[in-house]
Parts: structure tokens; sequence; C-alpha cells
């Protein structure tokens, strides 16, 4: 009877380890699929910013974007601020950097973001969590009330990305999910 | 007188019998060249026939021909009518009835695998339909022109749902049965997401109603 105890409790054991391998080594489709949306998290910020910062953007609608925004970062994560006009470069906690952005002193900004590309491709950590950086360019204009040009540049930002699979319960059944959250934005390089 | 008589009969017996003995052995000729002639042609017919089947056989054996499978399958049940004895024609028969059982099972997996993948189609396109209006929705909200629309849009689309907490899941994979999503979100969440991001890439794979007929559960599969 131990005996049989003990090759059930053998079997089980291999049977959850081979889940778990399962789970570790992701075929290329599935590890595709998590690129391409920690990819789109990046592509979402991108849009969120040139909404933050645009004057148009009532001041609710802001608001509210700043915190889809604030939720894409983990928390503590910073951002890197530079100038053409400096050489050191700021970092300010996501939320704060968002709300400087909304508050810039020009009459009209524009922000795109181009180039958003992998520059380290997400790897597994001991903890099974993927790590990756993806780069962009930032390409800024401020505007005057006369609608003249006032300050542009170009930075390039290396945003580190972590890509987890959690597990949550909706309507009774339970759902894995890639969560995938920013880490900080360091500034690179900056050029008018 | 009687001598010369008897000389002339015997003469005339001789002859007729020469001429028996003539027309015999002419007719004997005759029917013995009509024979060998019959011969060398069944035999050659039958060589014509093996280098017939021999030629069909390997052009089918290597796929050296335009030939359907029915083609292929006609011109076999031919040759195999022939009844041909040659040692290499039978060899190439086996060799072909194997090739043609394969290739007609290879036929009819892929007139199966065709078929569910039409199936397949049509059961997509039946889904589509059945969410077109909710997908109408998402997609003017993205395509609206500025905010006070896209709210306005957002507001007739929230009539749809039992709450704005409805949870919205979003597969982004599917491989082997087993489902990879996003982080979930809810529904008032996810349309103001559509009018930021001002793009719907998704498609409508399940809906859950209450018994209202509210929306409380909506899964979508990126495209």
């Amino acid at each position: 009877m131990r005996k049989i105890q003990f090759i059930i409790a053998v079997l089980i054991g291999m049977f959850s380890v081979n889940m778990v391998q399962a789970q570790d080594d992701l075929s290329p489709e599935r590890k595709q699929a998590i690129d391409s949306l920690a990819l789109e998290k990046v592509r979402d910020l991108s849009k969120y910013i040139s909404i933050i910062g645009s004057k148009t953007t009532p001041w609710s609608e802001a608001n509210r974007v700043i915190d889809r925004a604030d939720e894409l970062f983990m928390a503590g994560a910073e951002i890197g601020v530079s100038s053409i006009s400096r050489p050191e470069v700021a970092y300010y906690k996501v939320r704060q950097y968002f709300e400087r952005l909304m508050r810039l002193n020009y009459d009209r900004v524009e922000i795109e973001w181009f180039k958003i590309e992998y520059v380290s491709d997400l790897q597994r950590q001991p903890d099974g969590t993927y790590v990756g950086v993806i780069t962009i360019f930032q390409k800024f204009k401020g505007y005057d009330k006369e609608g003249g040009l006032v300050y542009e540049d170009t930075t390039k930002k290396d945003i580190t990305v972590y890509v987890k699979r959690k597990e949550t319960q909706i309507g009774g059944r339970i759902i894995g999910f890639w969560d995938v959250l920013l880490g900080d934005m360091r500034v690179k390089e900056t050029s008018k | 007188m009687m001598q010369m008589k008897r000389t002339n009969i015997s003469f005339q017996r001789i002859s007729l019998i020469m001429l028996i003995v003539v027309i015999a052995l002419g007719g004997a000729t005759g029917c013995k060249s009509k024979k060998k002639l019959a011969r060398e042609q069944a035999a050659a017919e039958y060589a014509a026939r093996v280098e017939q089947a021999t030629r069909d056989l390997t052009a089918i054996l290597n796929d050296d021909n335009s030939w359907s499978l029915e083609e292929k399958e006609r011109r076999f049940a031919t040759i195999k009518g022939w009844n041909l004895q040659d040692e290499n024609v039978v060899n190439l028969m086996d060799q072909v009835e194997d090739k043609l059982a394969q290739e007609r099972a290879d036929a009819m997996r892929k007139a199966e695998e065709e078929r569910l993948r039409r199936e397949e189609e049509e059961r997509l396109q039946r889904e589509a339909a059945k969410y077109n209006s909710v997908e109408n929705q998402f997609m003017a909200i993205a395509a609206a022109p500025d905010v006070n629309t896209a709210n306005e849009k957002i507001d007739q689309a929230m009539r749809l749902f039992a709450s704005p907490d409805v949870p919205v899941l979003v597969i982004i994979s599917q491989a082997g049965g087993f489902n990879d999503y996003d982080k979930p979100t809810t529904i008032s969440k996810y349309l103001n997401y559509l009018k930021d991001q001002k793009v719907y890439n998704n498609r409508i794979e399940q809906v859950k109603y209450d018994g209202n007929g509210k929306i409380i559960e909506l899964e979508l599969i990126k495209k």
C-alpha cells in the first residue's frame, strides 16, 4: 500500500513539474504574443503622453489619462527629462512627470514617439519574470501663443519592461494573463 | 495401242496426285504464314503495352506528369486490365498502387481539412454577424472625431452592459486549446481606451448576458 502511495506521489510530482515546465518553455508563437503585448503597452503610453501634453485636452480628460498611464508603470518607476540647454538629466516619479507634462509652459505642445523597438529582447529571469528593454525616440515641440516654435528636441529613451504571468478569477474561472509593467524610462541621448 | 492408252492414264493419275500434293503443300504453307504473322502482331502489341505501362507507371512514381489523381487512377486501371506478366511492370504496379493509395488518403485528408476550414470561417462570420452591433459601437468610439463625440458614443455603448465594471478579457494568443490573456480590464476602462488610442483592432470572441439581455462578460481576441 505504501509502495502504491509512493508511486502515485512520484507521478503527481512529475506531472506538476511538467506543467510548470510547460509554462516556462514558451512556444515561439506565445513568446511573440507577449513581445507584441509589451510593445503595444509602450505605444499606448506614447498616445497617453501625447494626450496629457496636448493643451487642447480638457483637464478632467488629462487627469483620467494620467491615471491610465500611471497604471502602466511599476510602483516607484522614474522617467528622465532632458533638455538641449542643460547637460544633466532630471528624474521624476511617473505621476509627477505626467503632472509636470500637463502643466508645461507652452501654448501648444506636440509630442511624437517613433522607432519604438526592442533593444534587448524579453529574457526569462529565475523568478519567471520576462525582462527586456524597448527604445523609443521622442520628438518634442513647444510653441508660443503666436504659434512660433520656441523649443524642440529629439530624445532617445530606454524603457525597461517587465512581463509576468499571473492569475485571477473572473466569473468563477481562473484566467491566466500576462501582466506587463514598465520600469524606469532612462534618457540615452538628446539632440536638437 | 493398248499400251499407249495405259501409259496415258498413268501419266494423268500422277499429274493429279502431284497437283493435289502441290495444292496441299501450298495451302499448308499459307496457313502457317498467317499464324506466324498473328503471333508477331500479338508479340508487338504486348511489347508496346509493356513499354506504355512502364512509361506511365514510372511517370506516376516519379511525379513526372501533370495528371490529376483521377487520371492516374484511370491509367493504372487500364494497365491493370492488360494483365501484363512482365516482371518489371508487375513490380512497378505494386509501387504505384501503394503511391496512389497514399495520394488518395492525402487528397481525402486535404478535402476534410478544407471542409473544416470553411466551416470555421462560416462560424466566425456567423459569430461576427451576431456581435455586429457591439463591434460597430466600438469602432464608432475609436473613430470619433473629438472627445465629446467619443463620450456620447461611450454612453450609448455602455447601455449594452450590466455595469461599468463588466470584465473585459483580451486573448493575445491561442495555442493547443490554451488562451493567453492581456491583463483583464473593465468595460468602462476599455471604452475609454478605444477613445484614447483611436483604434479597435480586436474581434469579439464570446459574450455572456444576464437575464435582462445585458452583457456581463466580454471576451475579445486580437486580430
